[in-house]
């Protein structure tokens, strides 16, 4: 049965059945000849592998790839792009509401308000790290008071601050920077708010509440760690509490 | 026009199978078309990815690929010079733990390196994608655009060159 010029390839490169692959290596045993034919295969395979030129991407390459595909945030905008962009928004709650049970309007609305800042290049209507200038001036355009703390100590850097609107309500945003992610934190009324984590292609999407308010935090942070900034921000929010907010 | 969605496919598939796509479009096109020909690849299946979700990820992206690279190729007939140069240049810069080692490693590997470059085209890239991206014969048919029985007749023919061309110089 080895008689077949090819098995032998076909048994080296696994491409025959449990049973067929027995039998080859039963015939080899019985067979020198083909043993030691297949042994010169089996070096010349190793000595290919150890030896065929195997370059990696130069590193410029890759950079430049992973820009291509990353969110949109990292790269430059045209005025073309944008328009496509935001097409892609809406595409997206539309996606997103066929999705079942992820079918809520007000969360891709805030998702694609997050998209929309974070591509349009310019995340925050009010740009400051600190919380003593980002919260009057939400402050004074929403209706809720935004609680904006201070989180750097933990590895969040305020970046200031974002109007949404929701339900043509203002409702305000503090924005917030790990390495290079963005991350919105939106406040709602508690009739608003929903719960738990999700997904909202390609953002993850964390809610919580607190006893006056719902929280709706986005990011492309992975799900760990918007979870972690989750809890950092409900902490924050729960030490705050007898003070003023 | 689903611009994130696109993207999330392109960030699942591209980036895992860069080095591969990088060496297919060397054997191709030349080393010194690669990174073009990868970057062009790429922006074609970033447009793709849009309306398709491809089963089979990684031969769909080398396949954009290969196409990208055999029109490179084409357009760079005739102005094919200077490859033999750049491996060597490559070759030259492997790191060498111990000098001897390195000495007979080198002798090694530049004789398959020769013996790869020797090979016509067609073996040289259905051997390559078995042994160094680990293709199986499917998928080396499918991106090859070539019958199964083509690609095992392809792989035992590029093996018995290699082996002759090599096992003159193992019978020191």
């Amino acid at each position: 049965m080895n008689d077949d010029p090819l098995r032998p390839h076909l048994a080296l490169d696994g491409e025959l059945d449990a049973a067929a692959q027995i039998a080859f290596e039963r015939a080899l045993a019985e067979r020198p000849g083909d043993a030691a034919a297949y042994g010169r295969l089996t070096r010349l395979r190793d000595a290919l592998r150890a030896h065929a030129p195997r370059e990696a991407a130069p590193e410029r390459l890759r950079a430049r790839i992973e820009r291509m595909g990353a969110p949109a945030r990292l790269r430059v905008w045209r005025p073309v792009a944008l328009a496509a962009a935001v097409a892609a928004v809406a595409a997206l709650a539309g996606y997103q509401a066929g999705r079942a049970g992820r079918g809520d309007p007000a969360l891709a609305a805030l998702v694609a308000g997050h998209e929309r800042a974070a591509l349009s290049g310019q995340p925050i209507d009010v740009a400051s790290s600190d919380r003593h200038t980002v919260k009057p001036w939400l402050a004074a355009r929403a209706p809720l008071g935004a609680f904006v703390p201070d989180l750097s100590a933990d590895g969040f850097v305020l970046l200031g601050g974002r109007l949404e609107i929701l339900d043509r309500r203002p409702v305000p945003a503090a924005v917030y920077r790990r390495r290079e992610h963005l991350i919105s934190v939106v406040e709602l009324p508690l009739a608003d708010a929903g719960g738990g984590e999700g997904d909202v292609d390609g953002y993850h999407v964390a809610r919580w509440r607190d006893g006056e308010r719902a929280y709706v935090a986005i990011s492309d942070l992975d799900a760990a760690e918007l979870n972690s900034f989750a809890e950092t921000f409900s902490k924050a929010a729960e030490k705050a509490k007898p003070a003023s907010r | 026009m689903d611009g994130e969605i696109a993207r999330r496919r392109f960030r699942e598939i591209v980036p895992p199978n860069l080095d591969a796509a990088y060496r297919l479009a060397g054997w191709i096109a030349g080393p010194s078309e690669a990174e073009d020909v990868v970057q062009d690849a790429a922006l074609r299946a970033l447009a793709a990815l849009a309306t398709v979700a491809p089963a089979n990820p990684r031969a769909w992206w080398l396949t954009i690929v290969r196409n990208a690279a055999l029109s490179a190729a084409k357009r760079a007939q005739g102005r094919a010079t200077g490859r033999a140069d750049e491996r060597e240049a490559e070759e030259a810069a492997d790191p060498a733990p111990d000098a001897l080692a390195a000495l007979i490693a080198k002798g090694e590997a530049a004789r398959v390196r020769d013996a790869l470059a020797r090979l016509p085209p067609a073996l040289r890239e259905t051997l390559m994608l078995r042994e160094i991206e680990d293709l199986n014969y499917r998928e080396i048919a499918a991106l090859t655009q070539a019958p199964m029985g083509t690609v095992m007749s392809r792989l035992a023919r590029a093996r018995a060159a290699l082996a002759n061309w090599l096992g003159q110089h193992d019978e020191r």
